[in-house]
């Protein structure tokens, strides 16, 4: 299993699996021919998004007014698709007065920094580093 | 849901099993080291709330 995997990660550019795990949670390591790995982290990370959003979170807008605002956009654009979905849709204004508000943001940004990370980990497999 | 506890536990489970599974090819492994983490997540959580009583705002 092992062998196969090395062999699928060679066959791909890994700057093509980093695009790829980012705009789709996962999506790099489905590319690769890590089906278990790719399907979990897919259903987590969306749900993880998801529930930031069902807990009445922000999605943050790429603003310069607050030098936080920025970060923390950067890390809700690190979902990938998700987060362009919920903005289209017009979903993430966020409720500031809702007891869950906070809540919320923690979701959703650390499902973006998360996904990061599994971008990250998509690299190393495509470069057979792991 | 609005429970303080209730969130905590679900933020540990989320960021566990992403954890895990990047950590760990063998699903055995990942299931363990990932209840482990939830677990260590929740009562760490757990413990500095009640350390946290000492230091009232």
């Amino acid at each position: 299993m092992l062998a196969t995997a090395a062999r699928s990660s060679q066959s791909h550019n890994p700057w093509v699996v980093c695009a790829v795990a980012w705009i789709v949670p996962g999506g790099g390591h489905l590319l690769l021919g890590r089906v278990g790995k790719g399907v979990v982290f897919l259903v987590t990370l969306v749900a993880m998004f998801t529930t930031g959003l069902l807990l009445k979170g922000r999605i943050f807008p790429f603003e310069l007014s607050d030098p936080l605002v920025p970060l923390a956009a950067i890390a809700n654009m690190g979902i990938g698709a998700p987060y362009f979905v919920a903005r289209g849709l017009g979903i993430g204004v966020g409720d500031v007065l809702a007891v869950t508000f906070e809540y919320g943001n923690s979701f959703a940004i650390v499902a973006g920094l998360l996904n990061m990370l599994v971008v990250l980990d998509a690299y190393d497999m495509a470069r057979g580093l792991k | 849901m609005t429970s303080h506890v209730g969130m905590m536990a679900l933020f540990a489970f989320f960021v566990s099993v992403v954890f895990a599974v990047l950590m760990h090819d063998d699903p055995g492994l990942q299931v363990r080291a990932a209840a482990r983490m939830c677990a260590g997540f929740v009562v760490a959580g757990l413990a500095l709330g009640w350390v946290l009583l000492l230091f009232p705002i």
